[in-house]
């Protein structure tokens, strides 16, 4: 197995710009070698992630399996379905709280941020205490998914690899898109679809340069995963192929309905979260009170507790749940799982809307097959159709999902029909919502991505990057006669006028000075003018100057003490700067 | 992957051992110096499975036993389940010969004696531990596995001159495949072949199994052919059902249809699908004669040896537990067919077989039974 150290290429002073043929020799050995060592290191962390939480699913007593055994012993049941839960919880609160500088749990969103914007992504501690304290949640049941937590795995792996000075540019994006492509491609057994998820939610944009290690490290995961451990497929279902033509409109009305219930399923995890707040809720407590919840709900209705698989099965036998009894889970499952998000307990989104979307599409089924009497193809279809319309709605990756549909069942029919439904459940929800729930949360933080990724970089960029400082300064004391002189004898047309504490005043400009040159600097200074703050970014300094007519506007602290001039050539160049080197990166060779 | 145990490739090897056995069998090898001590009763009884088994075991186990160390063995005869040491008729019992799962659910309920299992068996002959030899899991708390079966479905070729049902899936189409089914009135195999039958992978059967839908859909799919379906209960009977066209198809032990094809060439076929893999385990019944218990160890260690274990395997298709007494199996004695190829648990069958969870059989025992019981009696109303 490859294995090489990417540190150790050549390195005769390669800098990325670089275009000669020696220079992409260099950065193809260089990504290909890390694009393996991420995939491995991802892979076998995924792993271990499953193994983790399956092992702490048979100790705790939260699986089934282990379940049944204690039939004569029912009150240690009962005592256990509630309090794992809750102390798993009250656990997973404690933990990110006192051990992770974020103070709360990562995922997908945290991933999208460091590749889109190019920052730092959180910490690599906070990243561990998360996938710990994600373990733990799974471990005890509570209803949050796996693949959120192991897509930010990626993404931690990738983002510590990308440390390395290999001087390539973009070497953090593209290393947190491998991390990411075999994170998916490992936990679905499925290389195409995460190689098309790292590019549809990561990087969003498909360069060559990007798009092969991406490549080589699905294919990475995805040997380790089949060909060194031999993990079982994760879904294996029967299906003869579509027999009515009528029913691919049927998968468009299900991709509409699915898109429906996606859409209320992210607004009540917003919500919840929102809830918190206005209750003040501490938030090491609340996954506590989350698990509290799901222990009680599962005593009724145990297929609420953890990640569901049998579940997940059952609802693809036709007959295996009545009617009533898919849309209590359904329910059940939503409100459960918007709770346990929206609460802070760690765990994704991704299994709880497979698990939600195929009840609905069981549901849908039973309605048309025994409420309307429609001849069909059977449940198997609709439940996956139901199933991938809902997760590609919530996660924004319609082709990703497809690609998965085709990849866990090796099934072509059933691939078209959900791509049906998928397409119309996006759309919809597109529409209703925006483009994901990990979006949608990143617009919350501030991140909006939705305008565009020039957008979200620009307003990443604090406008102090491109603050000068010799832009001539008068005292507001000053003369306003000595003042002129000194801006004559600069050649400038205005001049900043603070205080004595070094606070801004106003701005000085020769036009105003006119006939005024024995009035003190303070009295005849502009005030009211643009003001920029420290923290403004440099897309607020874009929207502030428009109609700005001065050379440049002052940017102050919190106390209002001057500390640069920004000048209106300096935010355009940074604005260029960046979109010269979002196109090169979008259109980035080997 | 773990290499396994280099295999012996010299065909001569193997009929070397064949013709030792046979050799054995007809008194011609030199008795070794019979070693029955003072304190050792003059006979064991152990109770097995009856049939060809019994047979079987005879000729490779107890006789040579007695050869060896001039104890005799009487047989008393059972038909499974976790409570059969407990029973009035277990009385006198010094060994069982019984189901792992069954083995663990009765050593659960103070039916058999602990025993230090992984200390009792002969290490391997070319040296290394006694506990790498056998496979994962042989050894229980009370009993020790010695070998392998399978629960399978077999059916009457006569009866389906077409298309023959191929499928666990085809023994619950009574539309493609009419005809009466004869089942073990015991719930294991049968509710883990109900999910199959509903297109259930087999990685998940025993996980739907734990959960009361589970338990509630391999019922419900049982309703659905229940007028179809005959119950038996000792282990001949299958056979009998389906030769005499009581029944076109059965379930049963793989060694016993094997007898029937093999050996005595009636027209029974079994379906490698869905097949449940189990171990068999010699156990020592709580309320045996403590003075016997001694000899019962040395019937268990002179049982397990590698060689006598072969010997078995030669005669019916259960494999052993001991990948040193695998390398050893050769030829049926009198049909003359390699036996490897027709234990249950040869490579080409293992991928279309369920191996058993032995634990989880025996600690949901007593809720598959009241279940299954439940459900019959369900039927009987109607």
């Amino acid at each position: 197995m490859v294995d090489a150290n990417p540190g150790e290429g050549p390195r005769r002073g390669k800098a990325d710009r670089d275009d000669t043929v020696t220079g992409s020799l260099y950065r193809m050995i260089v990504l290909s070698a890390l694009a393996v060592a991420v995939g491995t290191v991802t892979a076998l962390a995924a792993i271990a992630f499953v193994d983790a939480v399956n092992w702490l699913n048979d100790a705790l007593l939260i699986s089934p399996r282990v379940r049944v055994q204690l039939e004569d012993q029912r009150l240690l049941v009962v005592a256990v379905t509630v309090l794992v839960p809750t102390l798993g919880g009250l656990a997973v609160g404690m933990m990110l709280r006192h051990l992770s500088p974020e103070r709360r749990p990562l995922g997908p969103p945290d991933a999208i941020r460091a590749a889109q914007t190019r920052t730092a992504p959180p910490s690599a501690r906070a990243g561990v205490v998360s996938t710990l304290a994600a373990v733990l949640a799974l471990g005890c049941g509570a209803s949050v998914g796996e693949y959120g937590p192991m897509v930010y795995l990626g993404a931690l792996v990738g983002g510590v690899a990308a440390r390395l000075n290999a001087r390539i540019g973009n070497l953090r994006t593209i290393a947190i898109a491998c991390g990411v492509a075999a994170a998916i491609s490992t936990a679905f057994n499925a290389p195409i679809a995460g190689l098309v998820f790292a590019h549809e939610v990561i990087l969003r944009h498909y360069s060559i340069r990007a798009f092969a290690p991406t490549t080589v490290a699905a294919a990475t995961g995805f040997v380790v995963a089949n060909v060194v451990f031999h993990r079982p497929a994760l879904f294996l279902v029967d299906f003869g192929g579509v027999q009515h033509g009528y029913e691919f409109p049927v998968f468009a009305v299900v991709g509409v309905l699915a898109a429906l219930v996606a859409v209320t399923f992210m607004r009540l995890i917003l919500t919840t979260a929102a809830l918190a707040e206005r209750w003040r809720i501490p938030a090491s407590l609340r996954p506590a009170l989350a698990g509290l919840a799901v222990g009680v709900v599962a005593l009724g209705l145990p297929d609420v507790l953890g990640i569901g698989t049998e579940a997940l099965r059952f609802a693809t036998i036709e007959g295996a749940f009545v009617p009533w009894e898919l849309a209590l889970l359904l329910v059940a499952k939503i409100g459960l799982t918007a709770l346990c998000l929206g609460w802070g307990f760690a765990g994704g989104v991704f299994s709880p809307s497979l698990l939600i979307g195929i009840l609905f599409g069981a549901l849908v089924w039973s309605g048309l097959d025994g409420a309307l009497g429609l001849a069909t193809s059977g449940l198997v279809v609709y439940a996956i159709c139901g199933m991938m319309a809902l997760t590609s709605a919530v996660i924004g990756a319609p082709l990703a999902t497809i690609l998965v549909v085709f990849e866990l069942t090796h099934n072509y029919d059933l691939t078209i029909a959900a791509m049906v439904s998928v397409v119309f459940s996006n759309l919809l929800s597109y529409q209703l919502f925006g483009r994901s729930l990990f979006d949608v949360q990143l617009a919350q933080q501030g991140v909006d991505l939705s305008a565009g990724r020039d957008r979200a970089m620009l307003d990443g960029m604090p406008v102090t990057a491109c603050m000068g400082e010799d832009v001539p300064r008068a005292d507001t004391g000053e003369p306003v006669g000595a003042v002129l002189d000194r801006l004559t004898a600069a050649g400038r047309a205005e001049a900043v006028v603070t205080d004595a504490d070094g606070c801004y005043v106003g701005m000085l400009r020769v036009q105003d000075a006119r006939a005024r040159e024995h009035e003190t600097a303070g009295a005849v200074a502009r005030v009211g003018e643009v003001v920029l703050h420290r923290e403004t970014t440099v897309w607020g300094a874009m929207q502030a100057l428009k109609g700005f007519v001065g050379d440049a506007a002052p940017v102050v602290d919190d106390d209002g003490r001057l500390i640069g001039m920004v000048t209106e050539a300096a935010v355009i160049g940074a604005y260029l700067d960046t979109m010269r080197d979002l196109r090169r990166e979008e259109h980035e060779g080997p | 992957m773990k290499d396994r145990d280099p295999t012996p490739t010299a065909a001569g090897f193997s009929r070397r051992r064949v013709l030792a056995g046979l050799a054995a069998l007809a008194g011609l090898a030199v008795p070794p110096t019979p070693g029955r001590a003072e304190t050792d009763p003059t006979s064991l009884t152990i109770a097995t499975w009856g049939g060809v088994y019994e047979a079987a075991q005879r000729a490779a186990l107890f006789d040579p036993f007695t050869a060896a160390t001039g104890i005799v063995i009487e047989t008393a005869r059972h038909d499974g389940g976790p409570d059969v040491p407990g029973r009035p008729e277990a009385r006198g019992w010094d060994l069982i010969d019984m189901g792992a799962a069954d083995a663990g659910a009765a050593c659960a309920a103070g039916l058999l004696v602990p025993l230090d299992t992984a200390a009792l068996p002969a290490p391997p002959p070319g040296g290394g531990a006694t506990r790498e030899d056998f496979l994962p899991g042989s050894f229980g708390r009370c009993a020790l596995a010695h070998s392998t079966f399978a629960t399978v479905v077999a059916y009457d070729d006569r009866a389906f001159p077409g298309r023959k049902p191929a499928s666990i899936a085809d023994v619950f189409d009574i539309e493609a495949f009419p005809g009466k089914r004869a089942f073990r009135r015991n719930p294991g195999a049968l509710m883990e072949w109900a999910l199959m039958a509903v297109g259930v992978p087999r990685a998940q059967i025993y996980d739907l199994l734990s959960t009361d839908r589970g338990i509630r859909l391999a019922l419900r799919e049982l309703d659905r052919i229940r007028e179809h379906i005959l119950w038996w209960e000792a282990a001949e009977a299958p056979v009998e059902l389906l030769e005499s066209g009581a029944a076109v198809m059965a379930s049963g032990f793989n060694g016993r249809f094997f007898d029937a094809r093999v050996m005595r060439d009636r027209p029974i076929i079994i379906i490698w699908d869905g097949q449940l893999v189990a171990q068999e385990a010699w156990a020592i019944p709580a309320a045996a004669d403590p003075a016997h218990r001694a000899a019962a160890e040395r019937f268990i260690r002179f049982a397990t040896g590698p060689d006598r274990q072969a010997a078995l395997a030669e005669r019916l298709p259960y494999g052993p537990t001991r990948r040193s007494a695998l390398e050893r199996i050769g030829l049926h004695p009198v049909a003359g067919v390699p036996m490897a190829d027709h234990l249950p648990t040869a490579p080409h069958r293992m991928d279309r077989a369920l191996v058993i969870d032995s634990a989880w059989y025996a600690n949901t025992e007593a809720l598959r039974r009241r279940r299954f019981e439940a459900w019959l009696a369900e039927g009987a109303e109607d």
